[in-house]
Parts: structure tokens; sequence; C-alpha cells
């Protein structure tokens, strides 16, 4: 489902002009990569996708809806907003009733509801846990449990906001096969994160915006190999491609192994 | 500085031990790093030292704890405040709420242990500066941002002159701006070698080039303790659940590729194009 | 300062100056004095006489007189109307329409409005001239427990974050297609998803907040200092014992009337 933004701005009643002018186009089952330091819009934007925030000029459309048009229960059919922190959400008193939680509200059958939660659980790794109380699981946990509810609701449209705060190695792992699956099923993803290391693995574009505008729109690697444009979002290069640079290797790396293939390349 | 000696601790109702026969010294002004991962019991160990446990958390506590020569489950909390601090990662719950400026928040602490007012705006004037907030000493502080606020929470312990200051993953919250001030910051701290220094984090990247010494937790036991390029270049890392950085990576697949030497593997940028180069 | 729910309004006057229980002990002696003064118009004088000068003192007239307005005429409004239409017997003044509106009942509630008009505004010229935490300083160094004195002035600060973060759990539970607008039923049942997370997480805020206080060395016993130093003087002191001791006399004066 396509994303199309124009010419979008906002201001916050603080008198903060959070978004001046915003346009971009995501094509059904991209991933992007939404950088930038704290207040650059980031997140401004993203809501703007699923109705919690209305453009004051600009249109927004979610495929072929104008995204004005729909309540944000409405939007929820079509994106899905898995937010920073867990606790502003889980209710419910197990992990189940809280991922079937959205389809439910979708108004699906019970049947149905039980499929989707059965298999975002087992996509976030809960399906041991689906009994338990939400605040029974470490925070780490709850946020995967953020996630599957999530998942469940199966929109084509994704939103992840911050998602590797707070995880170590091992959910790092998890949210990787998590974004492997939603990359499988088409979704379109947007991250919003600023672990670089992280978005340059994962996704195929990035945009970078400081000040309420995007200032870069394009491939991950060739937005992220431009120090200057990356260091006016407050922002360092991932480690790769420091170590590339460094090096004096002209390649932007996303993984080890492409580093070392450009390294060998650069030995011969 | 720090003694602990076979400490085993279970929280009130858990089935298992959160930390589980652990040993450790920190000699005074050393800056030490606490990696592992979540649920090895990092969070536990901060709250042993500051003595939130056994007192706020209750749960049995056997095995020696002492911090700047008390020993902790026999002190009590309002004992070691001012003595050992402690900063965890939600800078807005380290707000007092109870004073309206910047400079009045960092005075609380102080006030509390009933310093001598010209003692207090000393003392206060030196920690904003050392944290950099000096220009915002009228500023509401909930008007600041998460790296700022952050600030505010290390400035007010230090202000309380701890000699142990403990720091609870301080930048898990804070972008990459507010983490390189936040880490900036705890080196020229770290740099005047008057406080001990415990900091947990998972950047790897920013301990590297910053900790004297990091100790690696896996299930409430001590994995692996030494200086970060022992440690974070080691196999242990693994074993302890956590990923190496991506220098260590690259240039450890260069060593099994036999493209580089069979050196100690770098664990910061600058080694690592050293190793490479 | 922050916004909140503080009225305080920084000034350079006399007022602001003042000692916080010089203030605190005005409006507690108005407040006596509401009961125990005579007639309809004494508290109007007083409003008129003290009140209203003080405030001019304060550099704080206008924000005075529309906070005053803002809290009192809603009320007085209602009070006269159901006083005047509503007295038993009595002599009608004025008809409107079928009912009729009596002398008894606006007597009644203008020297109800009167007492009304007094306490409030006492107690508002002491809101808007003294910061809250000076104002628990001075109470603490009274003897006032500090758990007691926190807990007041941190409400102050601490509304605004609850609103943002019943708004944060507002948005999250919508974006997961809870339907807020609609009929009684569909809002009840919206009640919950929404007041849980904000129960248990402000729970976790709250150990994590109680910890932090600790570790500040709030739980210390004895002696605490204070960055602030309250100007006081011999003259504000015999002043605040003149005003408190007017408190029984006038209480005295109304009982034998």
């Amino acid at each position: 489902m396509r994303i199309r933004v124009e010419a979008v701005s906002y201001r916050y009643p603080s008198g903060v002009q959070a978004l001046q002018a915003v346009s971009l186009s995501v094509e059904p089952g991209e991933t992007v990569a939404v950088v930038g330091e704290n207040g650059a819009g980031k997140t401004t934007l993203a809501r703007h996708f699923n109705g919690l925030l209305r453009p004051q000029s600009g249109t927004i459309s979610i495929g072929d809806w104008d995204a004005r048009q729909h309540t944000v229960a409405q939007l929820s059919s079509r994106v899905g907003y898995v937010f920073q922190s867990p606790d502003d959400q889980l209710f419910a008193r197990s992990v189940r009733e809280e991922v079937a939680f959205g389809p439910k509200n979708l108004g699906w059958d019970s049947e149905r509801v039980r499929e989707s939660v059965d298999l975002a659980l087992a996509q976030a790794g809960l399906s041991a846990s689906a009994g338990r109380h939400p605040y029974d699981l470490s925070p780490s946990e709850r946020k995967f449990v953020a996630l599957a509810a999530t998942l469940a609701m199966r929109t084509p449209i994704v939103i992840l906001d911050e998602p590797t705060t707070g995880l170590d190695a091992s959910g790092v792992d998890r949210l990787t096969g998590i974004v492997a699956a939603l990359r499988q099923a088409g979704v379109s993803l947007l991250v919003i994160s600023h672990d670089l290391d992280f978005c340059i693995e994962h996704v195929e574009r990035a945009l970078v915006m400081t000040k309420g505008r995007i200032v870069a729109d394009g491939p991950v690697k060739e937005v992220f190999l431009e120090p200057q444009l990356l260091a006016q979002a407050q922002l360092r290069q991932p480690q790769l491609i420091r170590l590339a640079r460094g090096l004096g290797i002209p390649v932007a790396p996303s993984t080890v192994e492409e580093f070392i293939e450009g390294y060998r390349h650069q030995r011969r | 500085m720090i003694t602990v000696q076979d400490l085993t601790y279970t929280y009130p109702g858990a089935t298992g031990p959160a930390l589980s026969r652990l040993s450790l010294t920190v000699p005074a002004g050393q800056v030490c790093a606490v990696i592992g991962a979540n649920g090895a019991g990092k969070s536990t160990l901060c709250h042993a030292l500051t003595g939130f446990i056994p007192h706020f958390f209750r749960g049995t506590l056997e095995g020696e704890l002492r911090v700047a020569g008390l020993s902790i489950p026999d002190t009590q909390l309002a004992e070691l405040a001012g003595t050992i601090g402690l900063v965890f990662q939600n800078p807005f719950n380290q707000i007092t709420g109870a004073r309206f400026s910047v400079l009045e928040e960092v005075a609380f602490g102080l006030e509390n242990l009933g310093i001598a007012r010209e003692e207090i705006l000393d003392r206060c004037r030196s920690a904003l500066e050392l944290t950099g907030l000096q220009d915002l000493t009228d500023r509401s502080p909930y008007d600041l941002s998460g790296g700022q606020m952050q600030r505010l929470a290390i400035a007010s312990m230090l202000a309380m002159r701890p000699r142990v200051l403990v720091l609870d993953e301080p930048t898990a919250q804070l972008d990459s701006a507010g983490t390189e001030a936040v880490f900036l910051h705890l080196r020229q701290l770290a740099s005047t070698g008057q406080t001990t220094v415990l900091l947990v984090e998972h950047k790897l990247e920013w301990i590297a080039a910053f900790a004297d010494r990091v100790l690696v937790l896996s299930e409430g036991s001590l994995a692996a303790d030494g200086p970060p390029r022992q440690v974070l270049g080691s196999a242990d890392l693994e074993r302890a659940g956590l990923r190496p950085s991506r220098y260590t990576l690259a240039a450890r697949r260069a060593q099994e590729l036999g493209l580089a030497s069979a050196a100690p593997l770098p664990v910061t940028l600058e080694q690592a194009v050293e190793f490479l180069g | 300062m922050s916004q909140g729910f503080s009225l305080y309004l920084a000034r350079d006057s006399g007022l602001h100056r003042l000692h916080p229980l010089t203030k605190l002990s005005l409006a507690a002696t108005l407040l006596v004095a509401a009961f125990a003064l005579p007639g309809p118009w004494s508290s109007y004088a007083v409003f008129l006489l003290v009140l209203l000068p003080l405030a001019a003192w304060g550099k704080i007239l206008p924000e005075f007189l529309r906070s005053v307005a803002r809290s009192v005429l809603p009320f007085a409004l209602s009070l006269f109307l159901i006083q005047g239409l509503l007295w038993p017997g009595g002599s009608p003044v004025a008809q409107l329409g079928p009912l009729s509106l009596k002398a008894e009942g606006l007597a009644f509630a203008l020297a109800s409005t009167g007492r009304i008009l007094m306490i409030v505004s006492s107690f508002l010229l002491l809101a808007l001239s003294t910061r809250p935490d000076l104002l628990m300083i001075a109470l603490a160094q009274r003897g006032f427990p500090s758990t007691l004195s926190y807990i007041v002035v941190t409400t102050i600060q601490i509304v605004p974050y609850f609103q943002g973060k019943a708004q944060a759990i507002l948005d999250a539970q919508r974006s997961r297609g809870l339907e807020t607008e609609g009929g009684l039923r569909r809002r009840l049942r919206a009640l919950l998803p929404l007041i849980v997370p904000l129960v248990l997480s402000s729970l976790l805020d709250v150990e994590e907040r109680a910890i932090a206080l600790e570790a500040r060395a709030f739980g210390r016993r004895g002696t605490k200092t204070s960055l602030q130093v309250l100007s006081d003087s011999r003259a504000q002191s015999v002043l605040r014992w003149a005003i408190l001791a007017l408190a029984p006399l006038l209480l005295v004066a109304g009982l034998v009337r």
C-alpha cells in the first residue's frame, strides 16, 4: 500500500514548527529508515500516517484513502504503529489478550483473531509467555508484546519507533527476524531510529530529517556515506562505514562480509 | 573502594537468585564498565551497590558487600546517600519535581544533607560546569531535552560529592547527541580521579574508549573481568550473550581469512584502523 | 517556571518579597473573618480596601481581578438566581415571568458572595505572589512534615506530566483500533485500556522516583538547609502575630453579637 505525502506542514500548539512542507512517497513493500536528532520531526511525521496528527496544509494518502477523512481507529487497519514505550499501552491480564486487542477492534471473527494472535506470538517469540501477565515480563519482553500486538493486526504498513532501544544482542536478533518476516510479507516498513548500524543492515532507503525538513532521501548506503549530511542531523555514520573511510576503502558496507570484500579488493 | 565477596541475592518471590556468588573488587578512582545480556543481573548489582538492595527491595542477601568503607546491609539508605550516588535510565523520573529551576534542583540533595548555603552554591556551580549546564541555571528542569535532563540528574549526584557513582544505562533513552554529551562529561569526571565510577551500558563502542576495566555479568555471576581491549575482543562476550562491536567482528573475520595478523582484536575505531591498515 | 498548576506570577514587588507565612496568615485570618464580620458589606469593604491595594502593590492587579472574576462570578451568578428565586415567602422586588426575585434571597446571596469573594481572593493573592516551593520551605521550617510538602509542591509540576502520559496512552490505544467517540457504552468500554496503563506505569514511575529521592538523601533525619533565603524581619513577625491574633478576636466579637 502506497503512502503519499505532499507538502505537509505542521505546527504544534506550543508554536514549534515541526514539519515544513514535507513531501515523500513510500511504495508498497519498501523499508525506510527515518533518522535525525530529537525534535527533527520524525515522530511528528510518522504520527500523520495513522491520523494521530492532522496536517495543517498539504495532503496525506494511505493507499486510496485521504488520511484526513478517516479516524485513527479506521486508519489502524492500514497503518500499524509500534510505540517506543510499551508501558503506555499494556493493560490486559495476559499476553494473548493483549495481542488480541487490536484484531478484535478491527472486528474480525474469533477464528481469525485466534489465528493471527498465534502467528504474531510465534513471530515475536512469545508463544511460551502467552498466558502470562505482561507486567510479569521483563521490560525488553514487554517491547516484544507491543510489537506482537501490532503484528497481529496484519496491516500493510508498519511503523517502528526506536525498536532497538533497551534490547540486547539476542533481542536485536529477534527483532531482525521480525523485520525479515515483515519484508517477506511485502509490508511497507518505516523504522524511526538513531541506531544507524541497525538501519543500514535492514532497510533499503533512508530519510534524514532535521528541523522539520527532509534533507536527504535515497538508498541507505548513499545517504549514510555523507558524513556532513548526517552531522547536520547530529548523527554519526555507521561503524563499518567509518571503518572503511578510515582505511580509505570507497565502499559503504552494510555487513561485515561486504566490508571484507571491499577490504580484500583494496588489498590486492 | 568496592568489595563484593560471594554476593548472592534473590528477589522476594523469585524462583532463583539474581546474583550468584558474585565477587569483585574495585579500587578507588577506577572507571569500571559492567556489561551483560538482559536479565544478567546488572541492574540488581547497581541496586545492591547503592543499598536499595536490601533496604528498598527486600529479598534475601548473603555475602559481603562493602562500598566506600560501609557495609551496605548494615547501613541505612539515608546514611548512604551522599557517599554513594545512583543515576538510572529514565531522566524524567530523576527530577524531583519539587524545584522550579535547574540550580535549585541540583541543590536539593545538598539541602537534605544539611550543607551550608555558601557551599551549596559552590558545589552546584562546579557540578553544573562539569556537566555543561552552566548556562541553564534558571531554566525549569521540565523544559530540558532528554539528554539535558540526564546531565542534570548526573550533576545533582555529583554535587553531593559521592565517593562512588553508579550509573545504570544512563544513555539508553537518549539520542546520539545526548549519548555523546553524557559520555563526554563522564570522561571529564573520570579524569579527575576523585570518583569511582561503575557504569552499566550496552553501547560497547563507547565503553571501549572510556572504561579502565570491563566486567561481564552472565546469569548473576562474573563471566569476564579485564581491560577493555581484552574483554571486548574475546569470545567470552558471545558466551555471555553479547555481540562484539562491528570493528571487532570485521577484524576477526579478516583474521580468520588470513588477511590480518594474530594480534589482539581491536575494539575501537582507531584500534581497528591500525589493526587493518 | 514551567507550565503546571501553579498560579504564581513572578514580579519585582514588595508583596512578593514578603515572607510566605505573612501572606498565609492574612489568608487564614480572612477565612475566619468571613464568618465573623457583621453585615453584607464588610467583606466587600475588606476586598476593596485591603486586598485590591495589596494586589496593586504586588503589580498583579489585572491578573488578580481576572482570576477572582473567573472563580467567583459564575458562582455568584447562580447564587443570586437560586436564592433570589427560591427564597420561601419574602418580599418580591422583581418579576421573572411566573417567578419573582425576593429581596431577602438577594440579600442572602449578597452576603454569601461577599464572604466567598473575601476568602477566594485572599488565597488567590497568596498563590499569585508566592512561589509554592518557598511556601513549603517556610512551612517546613515551622515543622510541617517534609513528605507532605513534597507531595503538594510536586503535584503542581507533575499533573501536566500525567496529562501527557494519559494522552500518550490514548494515542497508543487509538492506534490499535480503539474507538473513543460514540455512545456511552463504547466510551465505558474504552476506559479500561486507558486507565490500567496509566495506573500501572505510574506505579512504576513512582517507585523509580522514590529511589531517586532516597539517593538525594530525602529520607535523612536531621536538619536540612535551604538554598533559598526567605527574607523575614522582626516587623513582619510582629505583623503576622497581630494578624493571627485578630482571628480569635473577630470570632469572639461575632459570637457575642
